[in-house]
């Protein structure tokens, strides 16, 4: 199971909608301009995530992790770096959060928030794809590392679970931090997925 | 839920404000035309407006002030998304008074998630706002960050001053050992054997405290970041030599057994030679100065193919277990306050210690009070892999 090039470009196209909509909402609410890079997408089945994500192995990483279920289910998570998240927490708030560059309770929260709005967005643009509402959990944020990460999006999946990895970077005050979103669904959701793309694309 | 939604029915309400007060937090329930539909008894205690007062009117009508920002939250709360308002972007959601101690602030400070309500055919009915009082935790993260930011502000004045005063030392103090060397070469007049062994004196002093001096200006440079590693291809064992030649002298004076265990080849390395020389240099002299009567061992070792182990075993006095680990602080000496003080400024160790980390190795001890010490640096063989990461 797998989209075609151009259907992933249709997802693409989608996920770049919902990231500017969410660089919208963030900047809005922080009164800083946030820009958010075109994201890369990269399809491919959840026990494959690590070769994906090299760069990210060794480190702890800043994770917002929901649920959402209707029309699609699964998981999807945010993964910042650290110490990026720290840094982009701090200067979404104006150094008030994170001061001593370590993720505070304060800060944990904003980025809760940050998570939130990001990831509420792309999985909005699925929902209004497919016509259908998606809802999601509170957001859990989480310091871990990826293996740690990973094995908590590999568990109770009876079915062949896939990942569409999106690459981006929130950029503000000439500082760029990389985030990475991980849409871990199953097979099922997937091909709703591609039936809607295929159907965007016709 | 049908469909594998996520969230709660309308009719789950009353339990959610019941939950609310058992878990002290304000819930707050609200239908799709924004119409207040819950008020639990903590938002009741919270606000002073009772629930059968705020119950069926309008959320805009009862916080005629409410930021458009939230509104929008909950306008995107009703219509199916979750929602959060961090304390730090949004401060609060709700006009509440600050608790008592926190008069200062204008106003509780709230930590809120919005949930969507579904009825039973899956559709958003509205939504319920868990709002939590953060107020005291935020004010112990802003007198941490107060005190930490102090902390720092003093931790640099410190640096730039011994940073300063040791540079405005160091150049008449070179010049002093430089001119008494002049002077005891006879570079202007013969002079006599006594004043020749003084001038030989002022000359070690010299030497001495020019070593001191550099000790606090390395640890200056490195607490405030500003310490530079410059790489070069070095043989460790030549490096460990050259360190033994220099502390031959005073072992020699203290009357020591010096035992030397270096692997027979040379050891290549990739590495910052003037900071692991200060490194063997810094462990060796403190060898030296707590060891009283036996001996120091020297012994190089390759743990594996990417590093290498120096370990400096000595007979000395040893560090109880509540010092072990500061006397990696700077100022510190384990013994400072017995009846034997040592020379020296305490330095020593913490500037090796993180000289070693520098390098992108570590420096460690084990130790047994009376009985004598062992310090181990493991240091990267290579260390442009540093600069790589």
């Amino acid at each position: 199971m797998n989209l075609d090039d151009f259907e992933s470009d249709a997802l693409a196209e989608l996920f770049n909608v919902g990231l500017h909509r969410a660089a919208a909402s963030l900047s809005e609410i922080t009164g800083q301009r946030i820009i958010v890079d075109m994201p890369r997408l990269v399809i491919c089945l959840t026990e494959d995530i690590e070769k994906q994500l090299p760069n990210l192995f060794g480190g702890e990483i800043a994770t917002v992790h929901q649920v959402f279920g209707g029309a699609v289910a699964g998981d999807a998570v945010l993964l910042i770096e650290q110490d990026k998240a720290a840094t982009l927490a701090k200067l979404m708030t104006a150094g008030e959060a994170a001061p001593s560059g370590r993720l505070d309770q304060s800060a944990r929260e904003v980025l809760a928030e940050i998570g939130n709005i990001v990831l509420g967005a792309c999985l909005s643009s699925f929902g209004d794809m497919l016509q259908m509402p998606v809802s999601f959990s509170i957001p859990r944020i989480h310091i871990e590392s990826l293996p740690n990460i990973l094995r908590s999006l590999l568990v109770d999946s009876d079915e062949v679970q896939y990942a569409v990895i999106v690459a981006t970077q929130f950029r503000l005050s000439e500082v760029a931090a990389d985030g990475f979103m991980i849409i871990a669904v199953g097979a099922k959701s997937l091909a709703k997925i591609s039936k809607a793309l295929a159907d965007r694309i016709a | 839920m049908a469909d594998g939604q996520i969230g709660f029915t309308s009719d789950r309400t009353a339990a959610l404000l019941e939950v609310g007060d058992i878990l002290d937090i304000g819930v707050m329930a609200l239908d799709r035309s924004l119409t207040i539909t819950g008020w639990n008894a903590w938002l009741e205690n919270a606000t002073g407006k009772r629930a059968e007062d705020v119950v069926g009117r309008a959320l805009l009508e009862v916080e005629p002030q409410m930021r458009a920002i939230a509104r929008s939250a909950i306008e995107q709360a009703v219509n199916g998304s979750t929602m959060i308002l961090s304390q730090r972007l949004h401060g609060f959601l709700l006009e509440i008074p600050a608790p008592a101690g926190y008069e200062h602030l204008t106003h509780m400070q709230q930590s809120v998630r919005i949930l969507p309500l579904y009825d039973d055919s899956d559709a958003a009915s509205g939504a319920v706002a868990f709002i939590q009082d953060v107020t005291e935790r935020v004010a112990h993260e802003k007198e941490l960050r107060i005190a930490v930011e102090m902390s720092q502000s003093a931790n640099r004045a410190k640096s730039d001053f011994l940073a300063a005063m040791s540079h405005e030392l160091r150049t008449p103090i070179g010049a002093m050992s430089s001119y008494a060397g002049l002077l005891a070469d006879g570079l202007f007049g013969p002079v006599g054997e006594q004043q020749h062994k003084q001038l030989l004196r002022i000359k070690t002093i010299a030497g001495h405290l020019l070593g001191i001096v550099e000790q606090i200006l390395t640890a200056a440079r490195v607490e405030a970041g500003r310490e530079q590693v410059t790489l070069s291809n070095v043989d460790g064992i030549s490096l460990v030599r050259d360190a033994i030649l220099a502390i031959e002298p005073q072992v020699a004076e203290k009357g020591l057994v010096l035992t030397v265990e270096l692997p027979a080849g040379p050891i290549a390395m990739h590495t910052d030679e003037v900071k692991v020389r200060q490194i063997v240099i810094n462990l060796l002299g403190n060898a030296v100065k707590f060891t009283s009567a036996g001996s120091i061992t020297i012994r190089v070792e390759q743990p594996d193919a990417a590093s290498v182990a120096l370990h400096i075993a000595d007979t000395g006095i040893g560090i109880g277990p509540h010092d072990i680990e500061r006397i990696f602080e700077p100022f510190v000496q384990a013994n400072r306050s017995s009846n034997r003080p040592h020379e020296g400024t305490g330095l020593g160790l913490s500037v090796s210690r993180e000289l070693a980390r520098l390098l992108g190795g570590d420096l460690t001890v084990k130790s047994e009070f009376g009985v004598g010490s062992v310090f181990t640096a493991v240091l990267p063989v290579d260390g442009s892999m540093l600069e790589s990461a």
